[in-house]
């Protein structure tokens, strides 16, 4: 299809993308838009350096190639380099979203999905100001390299967000209720969820106390445990953090122990949902990687450069935002394994804590950060009342270790807003999730 | 019927950074083309990227008409305005090994320590052009230096930060910085004994702000849900505290217009006269529905209808310098504070992941990592100090404010 430059290893990204919004403000349209797209990312590696460039015009790639040649050194023994050697041939159709694609569902469909919505924002007279918001993708790739590769691979998601602020009196409180799957069908008859949780706002608004600062064992819902395993370690396990930095390979061995004994996080591709991509970015296929597994590091997240550094095996998480980008090491669905307690008993055994229920959003560095939306006062067993919560931060390693508890049930979300940042990548689609899960010693202010 | 183009041009070379090195070199040039048709009331928009078909993409914008999305205002007209920011900034050529050059210096200046991340050279083309004779140019060129710092001795992903966003470069300068910080990050001090302690953050830094711009939102002050709602001309705030939304080159990287060709004389325009509520930001169709003055804060993605956001701010400096300001007193230098944020009523919290200790004119040692808090109306209001009228680096133009806030430990 290429003719690729004779001694460097080059590799050609097209993305195929159909992307839907739809979005109303107090119920009137705000916008009603179907973006469609055909774009490439080309990379050329001559054993020193990559050389990248982003086209708009799929008709220009062969031109692009022969530019980047240009600038590359070529390199007789380039596919003997440990980094080409990593680099996966695969091949083949894996396409798994054409006949239920996004793409072919009626745009009156989709508006009169979020239409069947407005009438659980506009009863709620506490309700000041409202948005909803309908969004779909479907991602067709195709993927060729100089190796070998020639590859079609697509995934999607589709969901719907009704955000909505609140005020009575002098108090305020804003939170949204989303509902994503990578299937429009499983977006319907979502009415009773949404209502339930605008009543839980509406209650939290009317009721909600200020907690005092200090440290608290702390339950948190599956999708703040997801972001939690994300944020606290899942960028930890980025492995090109580590590339060159042997204090880090010290630090980071495979085999240390880093968390309580119940604890596994896992990363996988090929978890269906909103962090499915059953290939990466370079070609490889998507892995199940055992980041932590019963407290022990066990595996790493790569690309094909970090893996060749490391002389560790390629895992399908070398990801690109979209065609503008390169691919660097990211996270796909990643979750905690669920545990063999209920989640009753979880809550039965806190004197005086809090829960999480939902959240704005988190961060993780050397300490993570969640800041709380939704969250409760647990007092002897019990939810006693809902609690204003900036932020709950705690250093990683000492928190790891402070699981005590994990339910038995495993709930991975699908996002359809928002997503991850690294960088200036921002935002990539990935999954999170967990089971509910319970830590002691928890920093609240 | 209107017809108007908006296109965005992005030509970049981003340089990876790696270990110090320079890891990878990427070229981008994209052109994003949107059209927007306006007849009876309403908006058809429809875009492409790079080349395009002319009548496929004004028929796709006259089928988006049929969608019937309402845009019952005034569609800007009859001004042309052209700027062009091309500094005397390094060319695409010599960027590559300038940066590889600078790099190597840090490698000798800074032996203890990698950085990595993007260094980017970025020439950006946007206008806004319909056939009422609207016709708004902006371009610019811009530098990005943002690279992670990691002590090679440190477990840690990163520890520091060092960078700006410019038009302007000069290696000595960006050396000095970054061996500012890497200096300091080499002193650990003791945090000061006292609860509260004047606090700086760079005024680029959003977190600190992000409930002032919440609350500043037209939409949530016009529908009674902002915490600011119903305080137009109230002296809510400290008399040293004036906001203004910012798109003026001098101190800002925001195009001089607005995504619905807005362009305020002096390219700002004052949400906050000193404490006072002046108005919130808005866009046309906010300050219609709520009778606001039209403030111009209306984004778009090229292939979008033009709406409400947050777009840039800046808050008006001193007379004094930081030093002036510090009346002699120590403060927290905040580098990196990340997931912080504000409660329903206003309180702050965060962690500081690194702060400074410094005296208002230099980074003395580094702080244990720390928690701050307050609340919105404390922090701009008796506990403001104020900006700065100096800035510590020529580089970015970063100025600084200062307020006393909660640290603890």
């Amino acid at each position: 299809m290429f003719v690729f430059p004779k001694n460097l290893y080059t590799d050609v990204r097209i993305e195929d993308v159909f992307k839907t919004t739809i979005a109303y403000t107090l119920g009137k349209l705000d916008e009603q838009k179907v973006r469609k797209y055909k774009a490439a990312f080309i990379r050329i590696f001559d054993g020193e350096k990559w050389y990248y460039s982003a086209t708009s015009d799929v008709e220009a790639v062969q031109g692009e190639i022969d530019a980047l040649a240009q600038l590359a050194t070529p390199n007789p023994g380039i596919y003997q380099d440990p980094i080409v050697q990593k680099l996966e041939a695969n091949t083949g159709e894996h396409t798994k979203f054409q006949t239920d694609s996004v793409a072919i569902i009626d745009s009156a469909e989709k508006l009169k999905l979020l239409q069947s919505h407005f009438s659980t924002l506009t009863e709620v007279e506490e309700i000041k100001m409202w948005k909803a918001r309908y969004i779909d993708e479907n991602v067709r790739k195709e993927f060729y390299s100089s190796k070998g590769a020639e590859l079609n691979f697509d995934f999607q998601k589709a969901g719907f967000t009704l955000s909505f602020d609140m005020a009575a009196g002098e108090r305020r409180f804003s939170e949204a209720f989303t509902k994503g799957s990578d299937s429009f069908q499983d977006l319907q008859d979502a009415h009773q969820e949404a209502k339930a949780h605008v009543a839980k706002c509406l209650d939290f608004l009317h009721n909600y106390r200020t907690l005092k600062p200090g440290k608290y064992t702390t339950i948190m819902a599956p999708v703040v445990a997801g972001v939690f395993a994300h944020e606290s370690f899942g960028h930890k396990s980025e492995s090109d953090f580590m590339v060159g930095d042997e204090t880090m390979k010290r630090e980071w061995a495979i085999g240390k122990k880093v968390g309580a004994d119940i604890l596994s996080i896992i990363d996988d591709g090929n978890r269906p949902g909103s962090g499915y991509v059953p290939f990466d970015d370079e070609g490889t296929k998507a892995r199940k990687s055992y980041l932590i597994k019963e407290g022990v590091l066990s595996d790493r997240l790569h690309s094909a450069s970090t893996a060749a550094a490391l002389e560790e095996e390629v895992t399908g998480n070398a990801r690109a935002m979209n065609f503008e980008f390169e691919p660097i090491v990211r996270m796909t669905s990643t979750y905690i394994a669920p545990g063999k307690k209920k989640k009753e008993e979880l809550f039965r055994e806190v004197e005086e804590g809090i829960y999480i229920e939902d959240l704005k959003h988190g961060s993780g560095m050397s300490t993570f950060t969640i800041a709380p939306s939704l969250a409760y006062y647990i007092k002897d067993g019990k939810i006693a009342y809902p609690v204003n919560i900036a932020v709950i931060t705690g250093n990683v390693f000492e928190t790891l270790g402070e699981i005590d508890g994990l339910s038995d049930g495993l709930d991975v979300d699908t996002k359809v807003t928002g997503g991850c940042g690294k960088m200036e990548q921002f935002p990539l689609t990935v999954g999170f999730g967990g089971p509910y899960v319970r830590v002691k010693n928890i920093n609240a202010q | 019927m209107i017809k108007e183009k908006y296109i965005q041009r992005t030509k970049e070379t981003a340089l990876n950074v790696l270990q110090t090195q320079v890891e990878s070199l990427r070229k981008k040039d994209v052109t994003k083309t949107g059209l927007r048709l306006y007849k009876d009331g309403h908006i058809g928009v429809s875009g492409a990227l790079g080349k395009y078909d002319e009548a496929e993409l004004e028929q796709r914008a006259q089928d988006a008409l049929g969608l019937q999305v309402p845009y019952d205002l005034k569609v800007s007209q009859d001004n042309k305005q052209t700027m062009e920011i091309c500094p005397d900034l390094i060319s695409e050529q010599d960027f590559p090994a300038e940066m590889e050059a600078m790099l190597a210096e840090l490698r000798k200046e800074q032996p203890k320590f990698s950085f990595s991340n993007k260094i980017k050279l970025t020439e950006r083309e946007i206008s806004l052009v319909n056939d009422k004779d609207l016709d708004l140019r902006f371009k610019d060129r811009l530098i990005s230096m943002e690279l992670v710092i990691k002590e090679k001795a440190s477990a840690n992903l990163f520890d520091a930060f060092s960078g700006y966003i410019g038009r302007s470069y000069e290696r000595r300068e960006f050396l000095r910085l970054t061996n500012d910080i890497c200096n300091a990050y080499q002193n650990p001090v003791d945090l000061p004994q006292g609860e509260k302690m004047p606090v700086v953050f760079s005024t680029s830094d959003l977190l600190p702000l992000k409930q002032v711009i919440m609350d500043l939102n037209g939409q949530s002050f016009g529908t009674g849900s902002s915490l600011l709602a119903g305080k137009a001309g109230q002296q809510v705030f400290n008399e040293n505290f004036t906001l203004y939304q910012n798109h003026n080159p001098e101190d800002s990287i925001q195009p001089f217009f607005d995504a619905e060709g807005v362009v305020n004389p002096d390219y700002r325009y004052t949400l906050i006269d000193k404490g006072k509520v002046v108005t919130p930001y808005t866009d046309k169709k906010t300050a219609a529905q709520y009778n606001l003055p039209l403030t111009g804060s209306a984004k778009a993605e090229y292939d979008a209808v033009p709406t409400l956001d947050f777009t840039s701010c800046k808050i008006q400096e001193s007379e004094k310098t930081l030093k002036e300001l510090l009346q002699g007193q120590m403060a927290v230098f905040v580098l990196v504070a990340s997931g912080g944020d504000f409660t329903p009523s206003g309180d702050f919290g965060t962690p500081v992941q690194l702060a400074f200790l410094f005296d208002g004119e230099r980074l003395i040692g580094k702080l244990p990592p720390l928690q701050l808090s307050a609340n919105v109306f404390s922090m701009y209001g008796e506990d403001f100090i104020g900006v700065g009228k100096n800035s510590l680096y020529t580089l970015g133009k970063e100025k600084y404010m200062i307020m006393n806030m909660k640290v603890s430990q």
